[in-house]
């Protein structure tokens, strides 16, 4: 049965990049404000809110977040509760957010994402992100996070012929996409051979096959179906949700060529909403790395099997392409404040469902699936969502 | 070899230089690196297990930026690689170069080995057979 009764009625998000001088609880109150008494939603409406964030503890040396920002904004008081799930915090607080409104529970809840990674050293943060892999035994011999999706690149080159270069076109893609959009991190297009230029983070990745550390927030409010209209014309029905783990260990997958949690999780949402991956308008992907990109449209049905960088290469997946992927400029280029990023995913999702895409606007926007992928892939959170008047 | 294996013990004797796999006490499949339960049938009956050393490497990458604690060592391999007993392991792959990856192949037969990291910590590591 698809969800009903789960509604987006705001969502806002903060600039992502080093924003400097701006505290977590500052950007937090940002995006909050913006979801909430910017769009006409007096906070008061709130009866509960769902915070993803990854580690503050090590990169700002704070903890029990949940209260602490919930106190900033103003709404002390209301039950706060933190979602961890490394990359794919923010979209675990969506789902828990969702089942919330669809048990009857609540009427009106907030969902927000924040991390702020730039105050401590890139060292520091880098190491902060290494514990979202396996410590003991992978992590221990040097494996890096680029590394994880590197060796995945290598297995995906080698079994489909995928190269460097389609690797390459999903980051000018990224950046031609974020260079009209204000919010973003890079604003600037790249050229493909720039792509190219061999820095090697972990070969055969390079340092413009990765997405950046980055500080920001993100925010969405979401009603029952009956309270929805009091806010909007125009709501967007989250119609079905999945969520899946998988081992964190790379050498326990049994294929590297594509991340289990991202088919199993998908499979859910979409037997969730009834739908396909053929009736799909567009796709919010977790491209925390170029060849995350190609493996989730591939692993998300929209591409077959080892056709995710042919659709790249013939310009599917462009804003006016027949099947538009990350249409803002993903997490590549508009930044990845980790615990922000699956908020900010359906906060893209909800502006391009209702037209509010500006530049970046995609022309068929009825419905969308939104993929969000924690550390090692460990944890895939999936999200159809769909106009409510489609 | 009656010893309940621990994770511990697991990386201790990887840091001897004796690398030792799981082995389910039930169905007998090996595995590593360890797990509380058989992925084979489920049991949490665990011993020691002796392996061959002898494996397949599946996947790699190149390590260039680190982090501290292995910063001296780039740019270093990590690969994945699959026993002969049928579970796979993370570890390092020396014998080849580093600057030139494009030379590795996947599939190659390799042998266990081990590699002292710049900290003298002991990693768990192949070469070319």
């Amino acid at each position: 049965m698809p969800l009903d009764n789960t509604n987006i009625v705001s969502a806002a998000q903060t600039k992502f990049g080093a924003l400097e001088g701006v505290s977590m609880r500052e950007m937090f109150a940002e995006a909050v404000d913006k979801a909430t008494v910017g769009a006409g939603i007096p906070k008061k409406e709130i009866q509960a809110a769902f915070i993803g964030t990854f580690i503050p503890e090590m990169l700002v040396h704070q903890g029990h977040t949940a209260p602490l920002l919930l106190d900033f904004v103003g709404l002390k008081g209301i039950p706060a509760t933190r979602h961890e799930a490394a990359c794919a915090s923010g979209a675990t607080a969506l789902r828990a957010a969702t089942m919330a409104i669809e048990s009857g529970m609540y009427d009106t809840v907030l969902v927000a994402g924040v991390e702020k990674m730039t105050s401590v050293s890139t060292n520091m943060a880098t190491e902060a992100l290494a514990a979202a892999a396996d410590d003991q035994f992978e992590s221990s011999i040097g494996l890096t996070f680029p590394g994880v999706f590197a060796i995945a690149a290598v297995s995906h080159m080698q079994q489909y012929g995928t190269t460097e270069e389609d690797m390459a076109l999903v980051a000018v893609k990224a950046h031609k996409n974020a260079s009209t959009n204000p919010l973003a991190q890079f604003q600037k297009p790249i050229t493909l051979e720039k792509a190219l230029t061999p820095r090697y983070i972990a070969w055969p990745l390079k340092l413009f096959d990765c997405s950046p550390i980055s500080d920001g927030a993100a925010a969405l409010v979401l009603t029952s179906s009956e309270k929805a209209k009091e806010y909007t014309d125009l709501p967007v029905k989250i119609v079905g949700s999945g969520q899946a783990s998988a081992s964190m260990n790379l050498c326990d997958r049994s294929d590297l060529t594509s991340f289990s949690s991202s088919v199993d999780a998908s499979k859910r949402a979409y037997q969730m909403a009834g739908l396909t991956p053929k009736d799909m308008d567009f796709a919010i992907v977790h491209d925390c790395f170029t060849i995350a990109e190609i493996i989730a449209s591939e692993d998300i049905g929209v591409f077959k099997k080892g056709e995710g960088a042919k659709a790249v290469r013939e310009g599917v997946t462009q804003i006016d392409g027949d099947f538009p992927i990350n249409p803002m400029g993903g997490l590549k280029a508009v930044g990845h404040p980790v615990g922000a990023t699956g908020v900010k995913q359906a906060v893209v999702a909800y502006r391009e469902l209702i037209g509010d895409g500006g530049p970046n606007q995609i022309p068929k926007h009825d419905t969308g699936i939104v993929h969000n992928f924690g550390g090692t892939g460990a944890t895939c959170v999936v999200h159809i969502m769909r106009r409510s008047d489609a | 070899m009656s010893e309940t294996p621990t994770v511990d013990q697991y990386l201790k004797n990887i840091e001897e230089g004796h690398f030792k796999a799981y082995k389910c006490a039930d169905c007998g499949m090996i595995i590593a690196p360890p797990s509380g339960t058989c992925y084979g049938c489920g049991s949490s009956n665990m011993e020691w297990a002796e392996v061959s050393g002898k494996g397949k490497l599946i996947s790699f990458t190149v390590i260039h930026i680190a982090p501290d604690a292995f910063v001296e060592e780039v740019p270093y391999f990590v690969a994945i690689v699959e026993l002969e007993e049928g579970t796979c392991v993370s570890a390092r792959l020396t014998g080849f170069d580093p600057l030139k990856p494009e030379e590795v192949k996947l599939g190659i037969p390799l042998t266990l080995t081990y590699e002292k990291g710049q900290s003298g910590k002991t990693y768990l590591a192949f070469k070319p057979a």
